[in-house]
């Protein structure tokens, strides 16, 4: 398996049950979908995973190895887009590129040929030499991507890639992440963007109040809540049916 | 477009495999820690106005100020040059100072904006990131402290006694003061934490810890009191190997210094190690 994880609970110091038991396993090539509504517990899921927090039980392995016991050969194998812009205003564009290949134990050769190849794969070769904090949130988030693709992550974690992003750059976002997918890197993908969940991923799981509630295709998931599409099922999982577009458009018609 | 897809293919351990046929051959850890070190000391080097030009001007003001003009008042302590006295203080007090502040934000300035994550996620031991941290500051201040020493040695005869003890005291204190600084880091929450320590804290024990004046010149009870602040210990290590004059025990001084280093190192492992207000 590229991910599995058995039983994860994550209780935070303050009494919260972020997780309360999760398991889920994500199979090597795979790009996987996690739904939820905003405090459901995917950005804790995500952070136990990478080691940016520390589980209270249970376990999680990437391509075999345990996250906590072995986390140098587990973390290697991950590349993690966060949803939050966290890139170092310190650093221009290469650096930060060029530290992160680092971190990774990237040679310098290797390094130098993978930051071209991303700065001009992502368009961000002009940018070079400037530092992040002048560029702008589109900039920024292709910058966080390459540099999550920098050490060739055989599991790469998309945490809302697109918040916030304009329609193109979203669309060429996901033009790249759908051929790395289909080139055989393993996709774990959290998104309020319901349809292309529902385009881009092989199996969906729905997470809420810390505990994975469904999971399948999205057809398959639509069968179980008794709707026709995947956006469907997600209002029925959050309880707000009365959204949904086909209940809108039965009322306009009375 | 296709360059990306078709190198991202490969596998995350290309980077590993590569490094076999570069010069110098680093493994991985080697190659991770120097990044981390990188990252600590380009940090420092793009604002070095603020972080090395700003701390030599405050240090040649001190020596103009307390060396030129007190000194003309004062002539000899202990029967050196007072600005010969002084000079040895500020060097500590300069190496001291920056390793400090620079641990200190450069820790919370990558909290507050969480790019520390992209260290922390990343196959480093929590002893790599504590070690490159710390020594961000430990340089930057030794930079300082060596560039007060060349300047001192081109304005006055500032001799140095006892080599082996200043470089072991002067490398103590350079890491006591970093370990402290990452202490103060990773504890802090806001900027003005961090401020509070080094105004209120530190700044005071340094300055009441005799680089401007020797204890044992002090009236009663403030002479028993300097005894009680640790820094007047640090500058007698420092004193002692310039000048050679010391009031106190060199040798338990350092043995101190040592097991205090090696206990707030200890303490800081810990903290990296259970991820304390670094990892959720």
């Amino acid at each position: 398996m590229a991910l599995q994880i058995e039983d994860l609970v994550k209780r935070y110091p303050t009494g919260t049950e972020a997780l309360k038991g999760v398991s889920l396993s994500i199979a090597p090539g795979e790009f996987f979908g996690l739904l939820g509504p905003n405090g459901a517990g995917k950005s804790t899921l995500i952070h136990c995973t990478t080691g940016l927090a520390a589980p209270t039980s249970g376990a999680i392995r990437i391509f075999g190895h345990d996250a906590v016991s072995h986390y140098e050969r587990a973390r290697t194998a991950v590349g993690l887009a966060p949803q939050d812009l966290n890139l170092d205003w310190f650093l221009t564009v290469e650096e930060t590129l060029d530290y992160h290949g680092g971190y990774f134990g990237m040679a310098r050769r290797d390094r130098r040929e993978r930051c071209r190849e991303l700065l001009e794969a992502f368009s961000l070769t002009e940018k070079r030499a400037e530092r992040t904090r002048t560029l702008s949130g589109g900039m920024k988030r292709r910058l966080i991507l390459a540099r999550a693709l920098m050490h060739r992550p055989r599991l790469l974690i998309l945490d809302e890639p697109t918040a916030g992003v304009d329609v193109e750059l979203r669309l060429e976002l996901w033009q790249y992440v759908q051929r790395i997918n289909d080139e055989g890197t393993t996709i774990l993908l959290t998104t309020h963007y319901l349809e292309e969940a529902e385009q881009l991923c092989d199996r969906i799981a729905f997470i809420n109040g810390g505990e994975i509630v469904a999971r399948g295709t999205s057809g398959e998931l639509a069968a179980r809540y008794g709707v026709s599409s995947l956006e469907d099922a997600y209002l029925a999982l959050v309880g707000r049916k009365e959204l949904s577009r086909a209940h809108l458009g039965a009322e306009e018609a009375v | 477009m296709s360059t990306l897809s078709e190198r991202a293919a490969r596998g995350s351990e290309g980077g590993q495999q590569d490094e076999r046929s570069s010069w110098p051959r680093l493994g991985p850890r080697q190659i991770r820690f120097l990044a981390l070190v990188r990252r600590e000391c380009n940090r420092f080097m793009k604002i070095k106005r603020q972080t090395v030009g700003a701390p030599l001007l405050e240090t040649f003001l001190y020596i103009s100020v307390f060396g030129a003009a007190l000194g003309s008042r004062i002539h000899t302590l202990h029967g050196f040059k007072y600005i010969v006295f002084v000079i040895p203080g500020l060097i500590m007090m300069a190496w001291a100072m920056n390793a400090f502040s620079n641990n200190a934000s450069s820790i919370l300035q990558q909290k507050f904006q969480r790019s520390i994550d992209d260290q922390l996620s990343s196959p480093a031991s929590p002893t790599e990131l504590l070690i490159a941290f710390s020594l961000g500051g430990f340089l930057r201040g030794g930079l300082v402290a060596l560039l007060t020493f060349a300047a001192a040695e081109v304005l006055v005869d500032l001799p140095i006694e006892h080599a082996l003890v200043l470089v072991a005291g002067l490398f103590f204190v350079g890491f006591f003061f970093s370990q402290l600084g990452v202490l103060i880091g990773v504890r802090a929450e806001q900027f003005d934490d961090v401020a509070v320590y080094q105004q209120f804290v530190l700044m005071p024990l340094i300055f009441l810890g005799g680089v401007f004046y020797s204890a044992t010149l002090l009236p009663e009870p403030f002479s028993t009191l300097t005894h009680f602040n640790p820094v007047y210990y640090m500058i007698g290590i420092v004193r002692y190997g310039f000048l050679g004059y010391h009031d106190g025990n060199v040798a338990l001084a350092l043995g101190v210094l040592a097991l205090a280093v090696t206990a707030l190192f200890a303490l800081n492992l810990r903290l990296f190690t259970t991820g304390y207000r670094l990892r959720a």
